[in-house]
């Protein structure tokens, strides 16, 4: 398990970093936490011909309140954001989101934007940000353009990113999306990608009425969307039983899973429907208080 | 350290004493001496070349493109291998119609199973020498894959070894009694067929090697994390032609083996030849992905079980028919895993008819090996999976037929007629204790408070027998295992008084080097820290008929320990004895002096008695020679039976299918324990693999006989997160045939744990129609448990 030969450059700016990704000989990669990369560079399954290592670009990290954004640098450790104050504040779904990822040993090394560019639909990340409506915000050398987070995930490990652009930073309007979140996902054991999740978002009034809604199923589909059918039975009624049993159900009926080891297509969706059901009635505590 | 019981004052932490392992200081701060630490001057690195395919015809191999690569010294093929090298033995021949399947250390001219060795490439670095294997060019034509027992089986199946008639690699009926009879007359008859998932023993360290075959002297110096110095030194020496006493084996510290690391391979072999058709060092690191598809595999297999009964739930026959899924080539222990798990179903059980039959068939997997608890998890869960079975059927509590049917102490020895002789044990008090213990951390209560109020929590309880300390030379012989079960150990005195045992079993990270000072020190009545334990070398440390395995280094490797610990003492004390003029039988070891009985501090120094040994003889008698050294070889008369009983309390999440386990009782009973906290933690990490056996480690292939459990995040090792608090109980039941009383703790946690935690999510389920059949079970399983309706 060594990975195939390739030339490491260490970038020392953010331009520095984008001037060897523009290189359209070569396939370049960025190495952020190298949690995913590393060891699909090992197995040989990734080779990149240049490795561009961003971890001493420390521009890329930072967590910072911008008007009506809470700006979060791709190279911000997920540890960093689980710990910060003010994505406590404006993001409670993203700490929620992030204690899930794997144990603090990898969130210590992990970053977010490597996690929402290597765009695994199983993890946290990728369907907290379409969640949570984020902006992607890709860097060249020809500038800089910003790709909401429901347009940016493809399919499965493909993301909007174009060859010579970079994932410089994730940006998350404030106020945008509702406040109130739930969220449940079952693995395997502690800490495993999961085997399915549903994380939703809600605002909901003294008599349990939603007014917003989000809802995003994890491990079901190619790359993680908002299901809109189980946000159109939520919007308007009360968050009883009986609705949140139409809105998961109708989240199962609507995602696309495949079998696998950990499970077969029809477990997986029982379980999306099981985990929405969670999630919901996790955002329904101490609402209408 | 704490008190001692055996008569010798406190602190010198003998028998019975709880003393800090002597490997940890360097373990916990990582400094520690692994294999791959092992890096001479000059040192070439192997990569293999792998098959991608389950089952082909090898029509050709192209180099040259790998060889013109700049710092690449060789690359080994087959074909090139057989000029060299003799086939790899089966050191278990003990099937009367097992069949020959020559294997050698790498594929010659076919493959059997995806990841066999196809080529090995030779260069100046790990990342070079992968490199080139990839510009290996291999020509394969897929021959049709065998990937179960029912394709293996099939009148019509490809076959692996074209000569054979079908692909049955062995088979053989063991009875006593009259079977049939009984089952023809009984009152009630319950039978099942079970199946075991394919697991092995995946230890944190994969396997390694590191060979120099020395041009002048013509030897071999082979470092290699095996469980078993002497056992890959003779193999080394038949295969590759060179005499045993040619072969210097070496072993560094071993980062977990568990039986995987007890099988011998084909890549030391490569690791030798290779140092010699390069002149240089060779070394080989099985990497993580390697290790799924290249270490022995274990644990599958098909099991028929049945009993027939009396009303009363009296046992009165058993039948027990297992079908072994062994892998494409043969490993180094024939399928003495699969046969093990048949002759051991009835446990600690009296059955007077017996039926049982073992048949290993060859597939398109990785060769099928030990690990920890070699037959005895997949016996245990046949054995208690069906007295589940007839429990309902009577509708009495299982436990209640366990108490009707226990081989009971005063009828023991006992011998079952087919290959038991339990030789002691309490198995009912063990299972009263559990029950009790069970009781005792409140779980009773706690299930049912938790029923009251709708969630599934089950109890499950199972009770075992495994035979331990392998074991008697003579009858391994008569079984056709070739090699001895004995122990040779070698305790110095060296000329300032201190002791240095010499042994041939292995640290593995069980604390066998503390434990066999324990020993040691108990007997000559010395601090345990006043002796060095000197292990894993071949040239200098004394032999071992099987190595570290089969719950024997305590059971036999330490009565050998002990036993010429026995002989130094007998010379110091005869030293002694001229020194002070006093009669041999009225001195004695203790406060570091031999001193006279009843005179406290009359007497000499350990040092001066060992000065006067080695440098002043004119102090020691003429007829005695000089230095100060026992040896002894011990050779156990008969196997022995550790036994006990596991009560497991899951949760079962209806709506997920997921399984928490919430509590562990262990009751063990390893004969007389040397270190209580040794012993623990044996069976603590038993226990955590027992749940990774029983609920999340899969070995799964496709038809295509592709292994896609090839990471950790396919192939779930239990964490500290799965695993709860284990609760541990002790009974001490000296084996009655090893001097000291120790049966061996190796292995008994992975044992009864797998039919525990099967009952228990029977019992969480609480539905008469559910009943788990199959291991690991998997959430998706549980859930349709659950969920039959839906």
């Amino acid at each position: 398990m060594k990975a195939a030969a390739f030339r490491y450059h260490r970038a020392t700016s953010l331009d520095d970093a984008l001037a060897v990704m523009a290189d359209d000989d070569e396939e370049v990669r960025a190495l952020a936490g190298g949690q995913s990369l590393v060891p699909l560079m090992a197995m040989r399954l990734s080779r990149p011909e240049v490795l561009v290592d961003l971890n001493g670009v420390d521009a890329l990290a930072g967590v910072a309140l911008d008007g009506g954004h809470l700006r979060i640098g791709a190279m911000t450790r997920q540890r960093d954001v689980e710990r910060s104050p003010l994505v406590a504040e404006h993001l409670p779904l993203l700490r929620t989101a992030i204690g899930h990822i794997g144990h603090v040993t990898i969130r210590h090394r992990g970053t977010i934007g490597g996690s929402v560019a290597h765009a695994d639909p199983a993890a946290e990340l990728p369907a907290a940000v379409v969640a949570l409506g984020a902006e992607m915000v890709l860097a060249s050398t020809g500038g800089t353009r910003v790709v909401p987070a429901e347009e940016f995930f493809d399919s499965y490990l493909v993301t909007a990113v174009e060859p010579g652009e970079l994932l410089v930073e994730v940006r998350f309007p404030l106020g945008a999306v509702p406040a109130r979140h739930g969220m449940a996902e079952f693995t395997r054991r502690a800490g495993d990608f999961a085997v399915a999740g549903a994380i939703v978002l809600a605002d909901v009034a003294a008599d349990l009425t939603v007014r917003r809604a989000r809802v995003v199923p994890m491990a079901v589909d190619p790359a993680p969307r908002r299901s809109a059918r189980a946000e159109e039975l939520l919007v308007g009624r009360a968050l009883d039983d009986g609705v949140i049993r139409e809105v998961a159900a109708a989240v199962a009926a609507g995602c696309g899973p495949v079998d696998d080891i950990h499970g077969s297509a029809a477990y997986r969706r029982d379980l999306v429907a099981e985990m929405t059901r969670r999630a919901l009635a996790r955002l329904r505590q101490g609402a209408g208080e | 350290m704490t008190g001692t019981r055996h008569g010798h004052e406190p602190g010198v932490g003998g028998v019975g004493a709880v003393v800090r392992r002597h490997s940890d200081p360097a373990l916990v701060t990582g400094h520690a001496t692994f294999i791959d630490d092992i890096e001479s001057g000059g040192t070439l690195h192997l990569a293999m070349v792998r098959s991608p395919f389950a089952h082909a015809e090898i029509k050709g191999v192209d180099a040259s493109a790998a060889l013109d690569l700049p710092g690449v010294h060789a690359v080994l093929t087959g074909a090139e291998l057989v000029r060299h090298a003799k086939v790899q033995p089966v050191g278990w021949e003990h099937i009367d119609n097992q069949r020959a399947a020559p294997t050698y250390a790498m594929a010659v001219g076919k493959v059997r199973y995806c990841g066999q060795i196809v080529a090995a490439v030779a260069a100046e670095s790990r990342a070079l020498a992968e490199d080139a294997a990839e510009l290996v060019e291999v020509d394969y034509e897929p021959l049709p894959v065998v990937h179960s027992i029912e394709d293996a089986l099939a009148p019509d199946a490809p076959r692996l070894v074209p000569e054979w008639p079908d692909n049955v690699f062995g088979s053989q009926t063991y009875g006593n009694g009259d079977a049939d009879a009984a089952f023809a007359d009984a009152e009630v008859t319950v039978s099942e067929r079970l199946t075991f998932g394919r697991q092995f023993g995946c230890p944190l360290e994969p396997r390694g090697a590191v060979a120099t075959w020395e041009r002048y002297t013509n030897r071999i110096e082979l470092w290699i994390n095996s469980q078993s110095p002497n056992r890959v030194r003779e193999v080394v020496a038949e295969v590759l032609g060179v005499p045993v006493s040619g072969v210097r084996v070496r072993v560094p510290g071993i980062g977990g083996g568990f039986g995987s690391k007890a099988n011998y391979y084909g890549e030391e072999i490569l690791c030798c030849l290779l140092s010699r058709l390069t002149g240089r060092p060779v070394k080989y690191i099985e990497d993580r992905q390697e290790s799924f598809v290249a270490t022995s595999h274990a644990r599958e297999q098909r099991i028929d079980v049945a009993v027939a009964a009396t009303r009363d739930g009296v046992i009165t026959a058993l039948r027990g028919h297992i079908v072994g899924v062994l892998g494409g080539e043969i490993s180094s222990v024939g399928m003495g895993p699969v046969w093990l798990s048949a002759v051991s179903i009835p446990g600690p059980y009296r059955i007077p008819n017996l039926e049982l039959s073992v048949t290993g068939v060859l597939t398109n997997r990785t060769p099928y090996g030990s690990y920890r608890g070699w037959g005895a998890p997949k016996a245990t869960f046949a054995m208690e999976r069906i007295i589940e079975r007839l429990a309902r059927e009577l509708g009495v509590d299982s436990n209640e037929i366990r108490r009707r049917n226990f081989v009971r102490p005063e009828e023991m020895p006992y011998s079952n007629g087919v290959f038991a002789t339990l030789d002691s044990g309490r198995y009912e008090h063990c299972l009263d204790l559990c029950v009790e213990r069970l009781r005792r951390d409140g779980w009773y209560r706690f299930r049912e408070e938790a029923r009251a109020a709708g969630r599934k929590v089950g109890i499950g309880v199972a009770a075992f027998v495994e035979s331990t300390g392998i074991g008697p030379s003579r009858v391994m012989a008569r079984l056709g295992i070739a090699q001895g079960g004995y122990d040779e150990a070698v305790v110095r005195m060296d000329s300032t008084g201190r002791v240095t045992v010499f042994t041939g079993q292995t640290e593995m990270g069980q604390g066998m080097s503390t434990t066999l000072a324990q020993l040691c020190a108990d007997e000559l009545n010395i601090p345990v820290d006043q002796i060095t334990v000197v292990m894993g070398d071949t040239d200098a440390c004394p032999y071992t008929g099987y190595g570290t395995g089969g719950s024997r280094a305590a059971a036999v490797g330490g009565v050998a320990v002990r036993q010429a610990t026995g002989e130094l003492k007998r010379q110091i004390l005869r030293v002694a004895s001229h020194q002070l003029e006093v009669d041999v039988a009225d001195l004695e070891i203790a406060d570091g002096l031999v001193q006279v009985r009843g005179l406290p501090g009359y007497g000499r120094t350990l040092a001066d008695v060992a000065y006067a040994a080695y440098r002043r003889l004119t102090d020691v008698g003429e007829g005695t020679t000089p230095t100060l050294q026992g040896r002894a070889v011990f050779d156990p008369v008969a196997l022995t039976y550790a036994n006990g009983c596991a009560g497991v309390v899951v949760e079962v999440d209806p709506a997920t299918g997921g399984v928490t386990v919430l509590g562990y009782v262990m009751v063990d009973d390893c004969g007389t324990m040397i270190n209580p906290q040794i012993v623990d933690g044996q069976l603590h990490g038993g226990c955590a693999q027992a749940i990774g056996g029983a609920l999340l480690e899969d070995l799964v292939y496709d038809r295509n006989g592709q292994l896609l459990t090839t990471t950790f995040m396919d192939y779930l090792l239990p964490t500290a997160m799965e695993v709860p608090p284990f609760s541990t109980v002790h009974v001490e039941t000296p084996a009655p045939n090893t001097p000291g009383g120790m049966k061996g703790v190796g292995e008994a946690g992975t044992v009864p744990g797998p039919a525990a935690i099967a009952a228990a999510i029977d019992d969480a389920v609480d539905d008469p129609a559910v009943f788990v059949r199959h291991l690991p079970v998997s959430p998706e399983q549980v859930y349709r448990f659950c969920n039959a309706a839906g």
